[in-house]
């Protein structure tokens, strides 16, 4: 029984690292990124490649093989999802707009998928990689003791996202990025060129995504391109939404109830239909909560407005006659 | 032949556009939607151009309703086109997974003989090419007809040129997108259907697989525009098929998508530069 | 045609044969006029005449054909908005923008020239470098929005202004960016006329620390309070310059109000004759 809310708040978190990063790129940007997953992806497969050893059994093929220990393998995902993410941006952002943007993207996301998928000797094609090392290494744990710590891992560094955002979010950055996603011909007026905000918050974002990946081909020992379908993008953007764009609680909210807690309950609720059935009613539930929340409700369930911008206590405590322009 | 599948739906597309001014996200599941209705009936014994043709008015309905429901009460609060983008991404969401639950996620075929394969040259058409080709031919310039011809076609032309110009003068624009919808309805079915026998298979993806490489043929033609939509379906149709023999067959939809992102990157605004059609 | 050089003083914009054609319409033809630091010139003409245009290309945002912009000397010619923004012009539009889901605060912050804050790594990890940077902006903003009547609304989303509210907040915004040269674009347009007198004592006490203004405005009353010249513009070139009494009387002008050969009408609109 505790292994079903381990592992909800296990992979609860992983989630909501993602849709969190997925916050900074189009909550508080307004970039539409549908390839989000993607990075995801890469996050997980660097995370595994640099973690496993060479490959041994035959048949499968994969680069790198580097047995570095989890954390290190964990960062490089990271690291690696976020360059790929200054790619792209580099190439697609600056020229486009968010529509076409958006086919861009997905069109990326597909090729990304498509390659994996038939190249065998990146990633080892469409089998996948597995037995993936844990976090434990050679310890012997059950599902449940391992399950408990991850979730711990995530949920610290979920804690050290959210808090990332929140300091982005009382900052002049986030402000500035709030501008730009309201209006770029202002921010571009008063000395703003829209382009390198836009980047840092597109690769901190992918970052994101890339240890949330890590963290879950750790968690499941085992990754595949089934495992992300460009749907995947659509079920985060959509629970960004619900839950709130702007707002990491909304972010976070948004993880575990649209997400994963529909998922829990379709996989643990009894299927009158089969299990694939279950999968389809909870993503037509997801898409119906989705139009219902733009029309009544655009902002989301926890809107962006409800989070404090500023701290006025540091400021009320830190009272002092400051130099500068006097007001006429 | 893949073209005359794209250019099908990318005129339907292209069609809706040019009237709504967005970009309805759920188009490739209207178009497995509509394939998957007029197998039902097929199955059931009907005639196999008479189940296409109920198909087609199914998805029509189906385009009908979901703008009423939908997307007309978003355009009446004028929102931004991001917003209707992702409410076509709701709907998608809706349609893709109502169709899993009612036809399950096994594949399904069309089963009709419908004659032997026809050899030109190197190009080997199968009756399914043939009949998709002719179907898409006729109802084009059954299209281009009512565009050009009858009243309702100007109706639309000037609304998708100027919608508040055309209320001014008279015209319903409510009813013409309603119109609009239903027509794109029946092409996107056709379209659908000719994807199947191109693909040979029908699962609830089959469409949506699909959706960016008609959306890149419809930008390529310029969005909006129906007339470059066709050409640009050929187009990329073309392309796609031609190196498909030059490279692996799993690397073809790539090869689509990848066609795609280089057009959007370097020459958005398609191959015709429209004058003053922006969307 | 006159010339439209400033009487003396210390050039702060020199706008020099300045063309740029909008498909196949010369939207400004040639236009060419000085302005002086620490006046307030004024741009009038008919509607089409290019004063919008001119002033899009002042602030950067679209490039002339031909033609030289000399600020402070330097040619800002095919610079885009933020690099001739950081050279210290600032502006208002036309129709306001204002950024509807940030409050009116925030609005007006974003104008801050040089915010430490806005690095991405300090803003996450070291808010020490910044906070006391983002204090001093914080209440000189709030003080500027008082100074402007808007300090009931400072913590509003700045979309439930109204469009004169939004024009002052507008202004609040300009200011903030410090600014050598304002450029403002109809500011009274559409708003309630002890709005506009607001607006017309502010902007003296704006001319008064320093501030050069270029102003474009239909409304002849809060011309005549405000501009100390004023340069006409139509089809666009430009016709004329000078104190707006004796522009209003030229023929010129007249004609390119009116549409006709320099005949004049009883109780015209623009003399009052």
């Amino acid at each position: 029984m505790l292994f079903f809310f381990t592992d909800l708040l296990a992979l609860g978190c992983i989630v909501s690292i993602m849709v969190v990063g997925l916050n900074l790129q189009y909550g508080y940007t307004g970039l539409l990124n549908f390839a989000f997953y993607m990075y995801v992806a890469i996050g997980a497969y660097i995370a595994g490649v640099t973690t496993m050893g060479p490959p041994t059994l035959p048949g499968i093929t994969y680069i790198f093989g580097w047995t570095l220990p989890w954390y290190v393998g964990l960062l490089l995902g990271g690291v690696v999802a976020a360059a790929a993410g200054a790619v792209v941006f580099a190439f697609t952002v600056r020229r486009l707009r968010s529509d076409y943007l958006a086919i861009v993207t997905v069109s990326a996301a597909f090729i990304v998928y498509n390659v994996i998928n038939s190249f065998i000797p990146l990633f080892d094609g469409a089998t996948g990689l597995f037995n993936v090392p844990p976090i434990t290494g050679n310890l012997n744990v059950s599902t449940e003791q391992y399950s408990l710590i991850v979730l711990l891992v995530a949920a610290i560094l979920l804690a050290v996202f959210v808090f990332i955002s929140m300091r982005i979010f009382r900052s002049p950055f986030g402000r500035l990025l709030r501008a730009i996603r309201e209006d770029e011909t202002v921010t571009s007026a008063f000395g703003h060129a829209s382009w390198r905000p836009q980047l840092w918050v597109f690769v901190i974002g992918c970052f994101m995504a890339g240890i949330a990946g890590g963290l879950f081909i750790f968690y499941i020992t085992a990754w595949s391109p089934s495992a992300f379908l460009p749907l995947e993008s659509f079920f985060l953007l959509a629970a960004l939404i619900i839950g709130g764009s702007g707002n990491y609680w909304g972010a976070v909210f948004g993880a575990f109830v649209v997400i994963e807690g529909l998922a829990e309950l379709s996989r643990y609720a009894p299927t009158f239909g089969s299990q694939a059935d279950a999968g389809a009613i909870r993503a037509m539930i997801i898409g119906i909560a989705l139009i219902l929340v733009l029309r009544y409700r655009p902002e989301g369930l926890f809107p962006e407005r409800w989070l404090k911008w500023y701290r006025t206590t540091a400021s009320a405590a830190r009272k002092r006659v400051l130099p500068g322009r006097q007001s006429p | 032949m893949t073209a005359s599948v794209l250019a099908l739906a990318a005129v339907a597309v292209s069609l809706q556009v040019s009237v709504t001014n967005f970009i309805n996200f759920a188009y490739g599941d209207f178009m497995t939607f509509g394939a998957y209705i007029a197998w039902t009936v097929a199955e059931h014994g009907v005639n196999f151009f008479l189940a296409v043709l109920i198909g087609g008015i199914a998805t029509g309905v189906l385009g009908v309703v979901s703008n009423f429901v939908i997307f007309r009460p978003f355009m009446r609060r004028r929102v931004r086109p991001v917003t209707l983008l992702i409410a076509g991404v709701g709907l998608s969401f809706i349609v893709q997974n109502g169709m899993t639950i009612i036809w399950g996620t096994e594949p399904v075929r069309f089963n009709v003989t419908l004659g032997n394969a026809l050899h030109i040259g190197p190009l080997v058409l199968t009756p399914g090419d043939l009949v998709t080709i002719g179907a898409a031919v006729a109802l084009l310039v059954l299209l281009h007809a009512m565009l050009t011809y009858t009243k309702f076609g100007k109706s639309l032309r000037a609304t998708s040129n100027n919608v508040d110009l055309a209320k001014a003068c008279g015209i319903d624009s409510d009813r013409v997108i309603s119109i609009t919808w239903f027509i794109a309805g029946i092409l996107t079915a056709v379209a659908g259907v000719g994807l199947v026998l191109q693909e040979s298979t029908l699962d609830p993806t089959t469409g949506f697989s699909e959706l960016f490489v008609i959306f890149g043929a419809v930008i390529l033609g310029g969005i909006g525009r129906p007339y470059g939509a066709m050409l640009g379906a050929l187009v990329v149709g073309i392309l796609t098929e031609v190196s498909g023999s030059y490279v692996d067959s799993a690397y073809k939809t790539s090869i689509a998508f990848g066609f795609v992102i280089v057009l959007l990157l370097f020459r958005p605004q398609g191959l015709f530069s429209a004058a003053g059609k922006t969307s | 045609m006159t010339e439209a050089l400033a009487a003396g003083g210390d050039v702060l914009l020199d706008i020099r044969e300045v063309q740029f054609a909008y498909g196949g319409v010369k939207a400004v033809d040639g236009a060419s006029f000085s302005v002086d630091r620490g006046t307030v010139t004024g741009l009038i003409g008919p509607n089409g005449a290019g004063k919008s245009t001119l002033i899009e290309i002042l602030s950067g945002t679209l490039s002339p054909d031909r033609g030289s912009i000399l600020f402070q000397g330097v040619d800002t010619r095919g610079w885009g908005p933020p690099r001739v923004a950081q050279m210290g012009i600032a502006r208002t539009f036309q129709t306001a923008r204002v950024l509807p889901r940030l409050t009116v605060l925030e609005n007006v912050l974003v104008a801050a020239q040089g915010q430490e804050g806005e690095n991405p790594l300090k803003a996450m990890f070291w808010r020490r470098s910044w906070a006391q940077q983002e204090d001093a902006n914080r209440e000189e903003a709030k003080s500027l929005l008082n100074w402007l009547g808007l300090s009931d609304h400072l913590e509003k989303p700045a979309g439930t202004l109204s469009g004169g509210q939004r024009r002052l907040m507008e202004i609040s915004r300009a200011l903030l960016a410090h600014p050598k040269l304002l450029l403002l674009d109809e500011p009274t347009a559409g708003v309630f006329p002890e709005t506009s007198r607001l607006i017309a004592t502010r902007i003296r006490e704006i001319v008064a620390q320093g501030v050069t203004i270029l102003l474009i405005a239909h409304n002849m009353e809060f011309l005549s309070t405000v501009a100390d010249d004023v340069v006409v513009m139509a089809e666009g070139k430009v016709l004329t310059r000078g104190p707006l009494d004796s522009v209003r009387q030229h023929e010129d002008v007249i004609a390119a109000y009116l549409g006709v050969g320099g005949r004049s009408l009883t109780t015209h609109p623009i003399t009052g004759a």
